[in-house]
């Protein structure tokens, strides 16, 4: 038994449940296990019956009170429950901040083990090969699970084509009855979106983004002069927020801001896929690097592979002529 | 932490030579005293065999009230080493942690974590627990000349696997849950259109491809 651990936020499922369904379906048909999805919550009916839609044999609902809100406590105490019950060979989690929170702990307390932020997946003779990327995206591993199964595996957002995720079944729903025992160690209190101030790239037509390429904080004036002369905004990757060249409501990418403008300039930004995933549905996109090897070449649309110093410039001067033009 | 409230920080790390390296500054940088898990049994291991012997090393040593990790390493990256010790710990957790306050009457912590979207979460955690730090909430201080000296006294335990009661085939390889079958550059399956010549004439033919082929400005 394949299991998918579905991710859902305000009553909607998360864009990795699908992406998670459609590596669960490709390992179903190469190794004839079936899938079940797992929903856990406190009102999953409207979900569940989504779920149930996809080409599954079983969504498993965990409805408790005790489950309204993500506790890594209950749900690793109700995942064990569950996956005890079953035979499991492979249970898929997002590679998101709520999957990295659970999954780890899930994996050792089952003594399995887990191959984290998983890209692509393939079948070697009867065995699981599931790769995952190491420095910065820039290298593939590909590991080979050891023992018996249950296999743990979190995907990495945008890795699988969550559109692809095939329908037409009509999946049992089964009410799985939960109990909770013991007092979580962690209480949740709040949680607060971070002010967006004058940067809500969500709706901008053109965004202009920085990265590390641009070497310091100074040589960002270049991508503001470029932004300007083009009329759009300014992004940036997660190293210059980190590097503090610029506050953090500027960052596109996994934990910043998902962009999807009609025209999206990436300079000097080799393309980790936490970024990619915040800006990969952009109508158009332009990648300036000088490192033909960067993985923002994957996504762009147009790429000029030279020195940004000297093509952002001859850029900005071309879209400043024809302004005045 | 330990200004505002007292106690000593301890620094452990698995690893060889580079480990050593990394916990001696720390000694510099104010650390109390570290300790080393050096072994070459302990080579090519896992998260899960680190955490194991991480796990297993902090409780030999008698316990803590706080264990804080960073959210994933520059190489492997896979973020779940800090994760994997709080669960062989039994201890709570957070990860991606970018804010914390200590609340020493209750035995408790307040810890923000960044969630995707720009949001962040404030949870309470009891002690003892695992952290795992989000890159730039602190800035490092410099190691004093001072600093490096006082760290040459403090103390400094090496353990090995056999101290720590570690079966062979529970530590580096043999004891990791998967094998590392190869290590690629990846395939770029692209669709980009690289444009060629001077930085002056790519940015010409781009503005041209941008205004009539994608239509986009």
């Amino acid at each position: 038994m394949i299991f998918v651990v579905a991710e859902h936020k305000d009553n909607k499922l998360r864009p990795i449940t699908s992406e998670l369904l459609v590596f669960g379906q490709r390992v179903a048909r190469d190794f004839g296990e079936p899938i079940t999805a797992v929903i856990l919550g406190s009102s999953t009916g409207d979900l569940a019956g989504e779920l149930k839609t996809r080409k599954i044999d079983r969504v498993l609902r965990a409805e408790h009170a005790g489950l309204a809100e993500y506790n890594p406590d209950t749900y690793v105490q109700v995942l064990q429950s569950i996956l005890n019950k079953d035979k499991p060979f492979l249970v898929l989690m997002g590679h998101t901040t709520q999957g990295m929170d659970f999954a780890p702990r899930l994996a050792v307390r089952l003594c399995g083990p887990l191959i984290s932020g998983c890209v692509e997946y393939e079948k070697q003779g009867e065995r699981l090969i599931l790769t995952r990327q190491i420095f910065n995206a820039k290298m593939n591993m590909k590991t080979l699970v050891r023992g018996e199964p249950p296999y743990f595996a979190t995907a990495s957002p945008g890795a699988f084509p969550g559109d692809e995720v095939e329908s037409g079944g009509n999946a049992e729903v089964i009410v799985f009855p939960v109990q909770l025992t013991g007092t979580p160690k962690r209480k949740i209190l709040n949680r607060v979106e971070a002010p967006k101030g004058q940067t809500d790239l969500s709706s901008a037509p053109i965004i202009v983004s920085g990265g590390r390429g641009l070497k310091q904080k100074e040589n960002f004036n270049l991508i503001f002069e470029l932004a300007e002369a083009i009329g759009g905004s300014v992004g940036a990757s997660r190293p210059v927020v980190d590097a503090e060249w610029l506050p953090r409501e500027y960052q596109v990418g996994s934990s910043g801001q998902t962009v999807s403008p009609r025209l999206y300039i990436a300079v000097g930004i080799s393309g980790a896929i936490q970024h990619l995933v915040g800006m990969q549905t952009s109508r158009c996109i332009v990648a300036i690097n000088k490192d033909p090897e960067a993985p923002i070449f994957k996504v762009a649309h147009y790429g000029i592979v030279d020195d940004l110093f000297k093509v952002v410039p001859a850029l900005t001067k071309i879209f400043k002529d024809l302004r005045q033009a | 932490m330990k200004e505002k409230h007292g106690g000593e920080v301890a620094v452990i790390s698995l690893g060889g030579e580079e480990a050593a390296r990394v916990l001696r500054s720390s000694l510099a940088m104010g650390a109390d005293r570290a300790i080393h898990l050096l072994d070459p049994k302990f080579k090519d291991s896992d998260e899960f065999a680190s955490a194991a012997a991480l796990a297993k090393a902090i409780e030999k040593d008698g316990g803590a009230d706080l264990l804080l990790a960073g959210v994933q390493s520059d190489d492997l990256g896979s973020g779940t080493t800090g994760t994997m010790m709080a669960e062989f710990l039994g201890w709570a957790h957070a990860t991606v942690v970018v804010g914390v306050q200590v609340q020493p009457d209750t035995k408790s912590l307040q810890v923000q974590r960044e969630l995707e979207g720009g949001i962040n979460e404030t949870v309470e955690l009891t002690l003892p627990a695992v952290l795992t730090i989000q890159f730039g909430i602190n800035q490092p201080r410099y190691a004093s000349l001072r600093g490096i000296m006082a760290a040459k006294k403090k103390e400094f335990k090496v353990w090995s696997a056999a101290d720590l009661g570690l079966a062979d085939n529970a530590v580096g390889r043999a004891g990791a849950a998967y094998d590392v079958k190869e290590i690629l550059v990846p395939e770029r399956k692209s669709r980009v259109e690289v444009i060629s010549g001077t930085p002056e004439e790519a940015a010409a033919k781009l503005v041209e491809k941008l205004r009539k082929e994608a239509k986009v400005i």
